[in-house]
Parts: C-alpha cells; structure tokens; sequence
C-alpha cells in the first residue's frame, strides 16, 4: 500500500512533465454519452445492493431515487415521498408518496414498495439506517406511515443516504443475495446496463423518467443518453484522461491538482463545499495530555489560517470546531473556536509548568517536551502533518512523526499507544461527535480516548432522547459545546470537494445542488451541442 | 515416465499446499488490524460491532478459524469476504481474467523477444551490438514499472494518441501494459539466454561439431539453442506465478482491475477471506508453474527423465 502511494506521489510530480506534450481535446461526450471517473474514495464497490452493500457509489445515487433529498445547506427536499409529517411526541411519520413512478423493470412505486422494502433491512450490516423503525402502516396507496420504537429526529438524513435508495421490490426479492451484480432496478434516471468490478459501470436513460426531485432543473429524463462511471485510481492517469477526452468529468479532484488543471484552457473546475473536516485528536488520557491545559496550548497552537493557504492555496475552509460549516449544530459560542492563539498557547504551556528550554523545547522535571504524532500514508495527510509538527515547534513541543498504514493505525490507537495523531472525516451530520468522542469507543473511533459522566450524559440526549429536529440540533450543539470546553482536538481544515470537467465536451450546472455531485445533478448534465 | 514424474510431482502440491495455508492464514490473521473496522459505518452502535465480530467468526479462537476455512477450501468453497461483500470465488473470478489476459500476453512478449535479443547479443558478441543489448538489458532491469507506464501514456497515449491512456475496453487498452511489464521481462530473459549460450557455447561437443564442419547456423539452431533453453526454461516456470499477481503498480497507473489489485486492496482493508483466497491461488500458481517448468525441463533433457526412472 505504501508503494502504491509513494507511487501517486511520484505519478503526480511526473504530471508536471505531462506539460511537453501538447495535446488537443477529442470529443467523447458525443451523441450523449459521457465518462465519467469516479473520486477514489468510492473506487472498490462490489455491487449495486444498497441494502446490503458496505460501499456504494455515485452510480447508485443515478439508478436509485430516495424518498428524500439532501441539499448542499444539508436541507431536506422531497422526492419520492412529496411531504412527510411527524407526530409532536415523534412517535410516528406519515409520508405521502409520488404518484405515477415507475420502476426500470415497469413493477409501480407505490405504499407496498415502502411497508416490504424497510424490513429488508433487518440482520444486515445497514440495519441501523432504520432501527427506530417498529413497523410500516400502508394508509392508502400512497401514504405510508412509520410507527417507531423511538422518536428519530434523524430519520430524514438517513432517508436520504444512497443506502436508501428504493429498489423495485419484484427484483429484490427474486434475485436475492445476486442482487446489485448485473441486475439493479429502481426507479433512478438512469438504469444499470453493465457492470465491471473494478472496472466501469455504464447506465443508460430512463426515458420513462418524469419524477425528478425539486433540486433538478430538469424535470424530465436526463439530458444525456449514457454514462460510464470509471474506475481509475491512480489520479495522473485520470487527470490525463481528462485532458486526452478520454473521461469527460473527473470526481473528487485532489486540491493539489487544480494548479494543474486550471492551467488547461477547455478544463473546468467546480469547486464546492467539503463534507468532512481534518483534526488533530489529543489522547487526553497520555501524559502530558491529561492535563488539559496542555490540551489547549497545543489546540492553539495550530495556525488554521497558515494551513489553509500554505498546504491547501486557500481552496477549502478554515475549520474552527468539530463539524462542517452547513451543520446548524456547528453554530456554536463563539469563545469556544478554536483558532491560532500563540502568546496565550506559551502562557497556558508557561502555567502548567512547561518551561522553554535552549533548543527551543520546552522542558519539565528536566524532561523535554517531546510528543508522538502519528499519520496515515494512504492520504493526502502526510504533508499536513509535517505543518501541523512546525507549529507546533513554534510553541516549544516536539512532535515527533510516525507514519502507519491505515489498519495498523487503529490498532495502535486500541491499544493507546498514541498522543497526538492527524486524521481527517468525511460525515455531514453531527452524529459524527458521537462517533469520535464516545465513551463506548475508546481507543478507535475515539482516538481522543474521551471518557467523562457528563459528555456521556450530553451524548444520550443528543443520540436518543431528542424528539423533534430542532431539540436534536440543540442537543448536539450543546454536546458540541463540551466536547469544545474539555479541548479533546484541534481543528485543522475544512477540505473543499473538487470537481474538473471537459468544457468542450459537456456542460456541467454551475450550482451543484445536494451535499455531494451526484444525480440532482447528472440530470442536468449536457453534452456541448 | 514423463508421467510418473508429473504424477508424483503433482502429489506433492497438497502437502505444500497445506503448509502455504497455515503461513497464509497466520501472517493474514497476526498482521494488525481488523477488517469490521472497514464494515461499520457512522450511526451504527458498539454492539452492531459485536454482532458483525462473531457474525464472521472473528471472535473465535485463531485455530478454529483456521480449520473452518480450510474445511471450506477442502469443499472447494473460497468463503465470503467480509468488506467486499461478495463470494471470495466470485471475486477471484472477475479479476482472473484481466490478470491472464495482461500476465500472458506480457510474460509471452518477454519470452519471444527476451530471447531473440539474447540470442543476438550472444551471436554479435565482441561487437557494438552486443553493447546495444547489453545496455537495453540494463536498462530493462532498472527502470521502475510505474515510471515506464507513465512514459508510455505520455508518449503512445496523449502525444500521439495511438492507445488508450488506461482501461480495459478492448485490446488497444492492452498493448501499453503489456509493454510496459514486458519490458522489465524481456531483460531478464535476454540476459539468461545470453549467458546460457556464453555457457554452452564453451562446451566440448560444441567445439567438436565446429570441428565435424558443421554449419554456424545449424550449430545455432539444432544444438546451442536446445541446449541453452535449459535454464531460460526454468526462470520463465518460475514467472508463472508472476503472470497472475505480479502487475500490481501496472494495473494501478492503467486502471485495471487484476488479482494483484484485488489482493492490495483486501490486504488494505483487512479482508482476510479475500487475501486468504487471493494468496492461496498464487501460491498455487506458482507450484503449478514451477511444475510444469520442471516437466517442461525434463521434456527437453534426458539426464532428469534418466535419474527420475
């Protein structure tokens, strides 16, 4: 693994000489076809089984619609289901449904779809998308209702997750486990026509299609007769496929390659808000960790601003607590962001008894201030590690790197091996605190190590006793705010989502609409004429 | 009693085979890591983990795991992978094809011209051509196969737009990979065969021929090539293996799917069906290639049918 990302590394220094040779852009997208590279975190998808599958792609989000929509300010939108309700004490939601969908196989959408497609979900690995769910009431045709074991506030979002995109039920249910393989039916604006593991998905017009959600411009089958999602995972070979026509859009384009695409005069790039953050978790039960002073000093002493533009040019966002800018529980006090504070880092460091030493370490119990700060090879991390070791030098701790796999890695966070480490997340909904700071996950995914009676408190309230939207994001804000006061991380940045196409080839919506590039959008997607 | 040999070399593969299984399944299993950490997502609670750990057995002694997935190799059932979801025989199913495809046709290339170059380095020796060879085989054996594949898109694919620059559509998208592997192949053999020749041709009954009036070319043909395929043989046998795995970096800058990427990507997210199943076949192509190198070997040389009787 290491070889392939040295390779990468290498591969992309290469593609500065790609320069000498100077080449025209073919058309590919003609008669309304178009390739697209699929972004490398989605490469490695084994089927098209959103019920079953632990990975899916932006393929899936084309052949499946969902009952609802997610927007880029992480609103919800109807789609399949045109409205929804929930009873005051959330113990119940009344979906109304589309009228006159059809799935690819010609089998009707309606209210039976809803009541035998969620208990699907039982014993697999998704489960828990729909856990709070007791049963399903079919009230009428195209109404469904949703008795729970327990309010979800949350069940909107997860609604919304290509693992609930809607499957033609017929199918599902004669194909069994095969399902997703060479056959995948929903009700999406394109419907599978091969697919290669590993290779390339093509999917072809739904031209039934007439139910686009409301974040589509185009409301009717989608502009381009086919698409080929590929898979390439060495990022130069997409990139050059790009500029050889070969791929007319390229997904989750690393920041250190726009410089490189920008400078192509028929390439454009959309940049669009992140889903995910980077940090720095502190092992708050690691010496000299567990002293939370120590715990600030070091928080403050990461420069957001200097990181943004010096590893990243300034594309993507400063990060100044845990969760994404669009999340309203992000919304938090505004003494509790964490942001560049050195004179107050050295007096915190000062108080709790680290004084500065001669080589500029700062020393206590004649013992220097030297740290472990631990990074993944098999992300775009290293180099922001490297930042985040000098800035922290500027305060007088020595970080001293090391570099693990990223299975290796969780093992050494399990066994608390660790005190500093810089990681990054790609999650747009607050649940994500949970997950990283709860007490019932220490050691991986809670590398803080974070164990504490009233976060625990604050996290139940957040997780299961919110009834309403609202009192679920004031719960997490306030969970939020703690987790911010007992300063168990240091934000580093906000990663923007980067997306490059062949501007002689296909048009592409300025405004991409949903939190990530995906059928919202593709329905909209034009070939140049 | 070519058979007998094969036969009783053929044998021998299951107890190999056996112990491969337990060095396998050991380096998979003790290497750190765990593959439900891949499985889980955010929302799901701690005991979804539990479940999902005893779900595949993981929480079961290692000894144990280790005889329920032979026992299921035994019944020719490769098991289900954990993160990639599908029947590891599925799996390995898919990916063998490309790797056959790009393997052979790269270990094929290499030969065929791995030893014509030989040959001709060794028939023009003591002249620049023998250099010219020498220094392609140098060349050959050095240049790192990722840097030749970029070289190479950069040339055939964007500058003069003859290949594809990466894929599996159609046999265009083959002709730059398995350049770019045959290249680093054609090397080593050229330089086996070159040697060999330099060995064979020292010999006596060489001289001796020379001396009967026996033409160069039919000296070249009838005794020295025969001759000096010998260990050539042997060092193809033993690429065998190498076909079906061996074109990880390759497959990587190309886009193609293969057993290699499979297995990189399994090891990576600690798929131990996957890597198991992966390993297993490799192990067992090798053993396959080194035998028929061997019966290959003792094909063309009577001394080894002679001391196997």
């Amino acid at each position: 693994m290491r070889h392939l990302k040295n390779l990468r590394l290498l591969s992309s220094s290469a593609l500065l000489s790609a320069g000498i040779f100077a080449m025209g852009f073919s058309s590919v997208a003609m008669a309304g076809k178009a390739t697209v590279a699929l972004p490398s975190g989605e490469l490695g998808a084994t089927s098209y089984d959103p019920i079953r599958s632990s990975k899916l792609n932006t393929a899936t989000s084309l052949i499946y619609d969902r009952l609802v929509e997610q927007d880029a300010d992480q609103s919800f939108h109807p789609h399949l289901a045109t409205s929804w309700t929930e009873s005051p004490d959330g113990m119940s939601w009344t979906f109304k449904l589309r009228d006159g969908v059809k799935f690819h196989d010609g089998e009707v959408f309606n209210a039976d779809t809803i009541a035998s497609w969620i208990p699907d979900f039982k014993d697999t690995e998704n489960a828990y998308l729909v856990a709070a769910i007791k049963s399903v009431e079919i009230v009428d045709p195209l109404t469904v209702k949703f008795v729970m074991e327990r309010p979800e506030p949350n069940l909107l979002y997860n609604l919304a997750s290509t693992f609930m995109g809607v499957p033609g039920q017929k199918s599902y249910d004669s194909l069994g486990k095969d399902y997703g393989v060479s056959t995948a039916i929903g009700t999406g604006p394109f419907k599978l026509s091969s697919f290669e593991i590993g290779l390339e998905t093509v999917v072809t017009r739904n031209d039934d299609y007439a139910w686009a959600s409301g974040l589509s411009v185009n409301q009717g089958a989608a502009h381009l007769e086919s698409v080929t999602f590929r898979e390439i995972p060495d990022q130069s070979t997409a990139f050059l496929e790009l500029k050889t026509g070969g791929i007319d859009l390229l997904l989750g384009v690393p920041t250190d390659f726009l410089s490189i695409l920008e400078a192509e005069k028929n390439v454009g790039v959309i940049t669009m808000a992140g889903t995910g953050i980077s940090y720095m978790p502190i092992n708050t039960t690691a010496a000299p960790f567990d002293d939370i002073k120590v715990r600030q000093a070091t928080a403050l002493a990461i420069n957001q601003k200097s990181i943004l533009e010096s590893v990243y040019k300034g594309v993507g966002s400063e990060a100044n607590h845990f969760l994404i800018d669009t999340l309203p529980a992000g919304d938090v006090k505004k003494e509790l962001l964490v942001s560049f504070d050195s004179a107050k880092a050295n007096t915190l460091l000062d108080e709790a008894g680290w004084a500065m030493g001669d080589g500029g370490v700062r020393m206590k119990d004649g013992k220097p201030l030297q740290v472990t700060l631990f990074t993944k090879n098999d992300s775009d991390l290293k180099r922001l590690t490297q930042v985040v070791q000098a800035q922290l030098k500027d305060v007088g701790m020595d970080a001293v790197i090391t570099v693990f796999d990223s299975s290796t890695i969780r093992d050494e966070y399990k066994k608390n091996a660790h005190q500093l480490a810089v990681r990054n997340y790609d999650w747009n909904n607050a649940d994500i605190l949970e997950w990283f700071f709860s007490g019932t996950r220490v050691g991986y995914p809670n590398v803080s190590m974070w164990t504490d009676e009233k976060s625990e408190m604050l996290k139940d309230t957040a997780m299961t006793k919110s009834t309403t939207s609202a009192e679920r994001v004031a719960n997490f804000k306030t969970y939020h705010e703690y987790i911010l006061s007992q300063h168990l991380f240091a934000p580093l940045y906000q990663p923007a989502q980067n997306i490059a196409f062949n501007k002689d080839t296909v048009t592409v919506p300025e405004k991409v609409r949903g939190p990530r590039f995906r059928s919202q959008t593709f329905v909209d997607i034009d070939v140049v004429k | 009693m070519i058979l007998k040999y094969s036969i009783q070399r053929l044998l021998m593969i299951i107890p190999v085979s056996l112990a491969i299984s337990v060095v396998i399944f050991l380096i998979v299993h003790l290497l750190p890591g765990d593959p439900i950490d891949n499985l889980i997502r955010v929302g799901s609670s701690p005991e979804d983990r539990i479940a999902l750990t005893a779900k595949y057995g993981l929480d079961q002694p290692l000894i144990t795991q280790y005889f329920l997935w032979i026992g299921q190799i035994m019944t020719g059932d490769f098991g289900q992978a954990i993160v990639l979801r599908r029947p590891v025989a599925d799996l390995i199913a898919q990916n063998l094809p490309y790797s056959l495809q790009l393997g052979g046709l790269a270990f094929l290339f290499s030969s065929i011209v791995g030893i014509i170059l030989g040959t001709v380095a060794w028939a023009s020796r003591n002249t620049w051509g023998e250099q010219l060879v020498k220094g392609f085989i140098l060349l050959g054996s050095t240049v790192p196969g990722f840097w030749l594949a970029l070289l190479m898109i950069l040339l055939f694919a964007v500058n003069l737009g003859w290949f594809p620059v990466s894929g599996a559509r159609d046999w265009t998208a083959l002709v730059l990979p398995v350049l770019t592997i045959g290249f680093g192949g054609i090397a080593l053999v050229a330089r086996v065969t070159r040697v060999a020749l330099l060995d064979v041709g020292k010999q006596d009954f060489i001289t001796l021929l020379h001396a009967k009036g026996l033409s160069r070319t039919a000296i070249l043909f009838k005794h020295l090539i025969p001759h000096a395929l010998l260990p050539v043989v042997t060092i193809l046998a033993l690429r065998i293996g190498w076909i079906l795995g061996g074109a990880v970096t390759v497959e990587f800058v190309f886009g193609r799917p293969g057993l290699g990427s499979l297995l990189i990507r399994a090891l990576g997210q600690r798929d131990y069906p996957v890597v198991q199943g992966s390993l297993l076949m490799l192990a067992l192509a090798v053993m396959i290639g080194t035998l028929i190198g061997d019966i290959a070997q003792a094909a063309m040389d009577p001394r080894i049918r002679e001391a196997t009787k």
